[in-house]
C-alpha cells in the first residue's frame, strides 16, 4: 500500500476550515505520525470511506469532552434534549464536510471524481474499533477543548475501485 | 404566499440548519427526506417549490435523485447542498439542470442567496 503525505495537507486545510466555520473554534496542526494499522485514541470514533482514484478510509478520533464543546457550539441555543439526540448526528456531519471538502482538495482534475461514504460513528468509554488493518498517517490536531486525531489509510489507485460503503459493521462496543 | 421547500439530507443536524436558516426568512419547510429515494417520493407528494438536496446518502445518493426528479419534472428547482465541492460534481448537476450547488460548510447568505435566485 502506497501511503503519500501529500494527501495529509488537505485535511488539516479542511479541518481548519470547518471547524473554524461552524464551531468558532481554532484548530492548529500537531505532530505527523505513521502507524502499521488504524488504532483510534479517543472515545469517540467516526469513520468515513474514500473511493475513486484514492481508495481507503479516513478516521476521526476526539475526546468525548472535545466532542460536548463541539456539540454546544454548533447547537448553541437548542435544549439538551435536542443536543443529545443529534449528539452523534452532528459530529458525523462536521467529519463529512472535513472529507467532503478535503477531496475537492486532493482532487485538482475535472474528469475525476472522488466519493466518500456516509459516516459511521461510535462513542463510549470501552469502546474498541476494529478496521481493515492498513497502514496510516496519523495527524494530531490542537483545541483549545482538545485534540483530534485524522488516521489517514488511503492508497493511490490507477482505475476506480468502489469499496464497500458500508463500515458500520467494523465498529463495535467492548 | 410562502414558497414550499422540501429538505434533503441524510444528516439530521444539517436538516436543522437549513430549516432554521430559511424559516425565520418565511420559507415553508413541507417535508424532509433522508435519502434519495425518499427525495423523489416526497417531490412527487407533496410538490414543492423548490429542493434542497445533498449528495452522499444511502440507499440513493443527491445526484440520482436529482436525475430523476427532473425527468419527471423538468421544472422542478433544486438546489444541490452537499460537503464534496469537487468540479465535476459541480459541472454535472450543472448539466442535470440543478439550479446552484452550495458546499458545506455554508453561510446563512449563501442558501439564502442560491435558494431566492432558484425560484425567480
Amino acid at each position: 500500500m502506497k501511503i503519500n503525505a501529500k494527501h495529509v495537507n488537505p485535511f488539516v486545510e479542511a479541518a481548519m476550515k470547518v471547524v473554524s466555520q461552524i464551531a468558532g473554534i481554532e484548530v492548529r496542526r500537531g505532530h505527523l505520525s505513521y502507524k502499521p494499522k488504524v488504532e483510534p485514541s479517543f472515545g469517540v470514533s467516526i469513520i468515513i470511506g474514500i473511493y475513486g482514484f484514492l481508495t481507503g478510509q479516513v478516521v476521526y478520533s476526539l475526546d468525548g469532552k472535545l466532542a460536548e464543546s463541539l456539540v454546544d457550539k454548533l447547537l448553541a441555543g437548542k435544549s439538551p434534549q435536542q443536543k443529545k439526540i443529534m449528539f452523534l448526528d452532528s459530529l458525523g456531519e462536521v467529519a463529512n464536510m472535513i472529507t467532503g471538502n478535503a477531496t475537492a482538495l486532493l482532487n485538482q482534475k475535472t474528469d475525476q471524481i472522488l466519493n466518500i461514504t456516509t459516516p459511521a460513528i461510535a462513542a463510549g468509554d470501552n469502546l474498541s474499533v476494529h478496521l481493515v488493518p492498513k497502514p496510516a498517517l496519523v495527524l494530531g490536531l490542537i483545541t483549545q477543548h482538545g485534540p483530534i486525531e485524522i488516521s489517514i489509510a488511503v492508497e493511490e489507485k490507477e482505475t476506480l475501485n468502489e469499496t464497500d460503503s458500508s463500515f458500520e459493521d467494523v465498529l463495535t462496543e467492548a | 404566499m410562502a414558497k414550499r421547500v422540501l429538505v434533503v439530507d441524510d444528516a439530521n443536524f444539517m436538516r436543522m440548519i437549513v430549516k432554521d436558516t430559511l424559516t425565520p426568512r418565511g420559507f415553508q419547510i413541507c417535508g424532509e427526506a433522508t435519502n434519495g429515494a425518499e427525495a423523489v417520493q416526497k417531490y412527487q407528494q407533496l410538490k414543492p417549490d423548490l429542493v434542497t438536496m445533498d449528495i452522499t446518502m444511502k440507499v440513493k445518493d443527491g445526484l440520482q435523485a436529482a436525475r430523476e426528479i427532473l425527468a419527471a419534472d423538468p421544472n422542478a428547482r433544486i438546489v444541490m447542498v452537499t460537503a464534496l465541492g469537487q468540479e465535476r460534481m459541480l459541472l454535472d448537476s450543472i448539466a442535470l439542470g440543478v439550479r446552484d450547488f452550495v458546499v458545506k460548510p455554508f453561510t446563512a447568505e449563501r442558501i439564502l442567496s442560491a435558494v431566492e435566485k432558484a425560484l425567480i
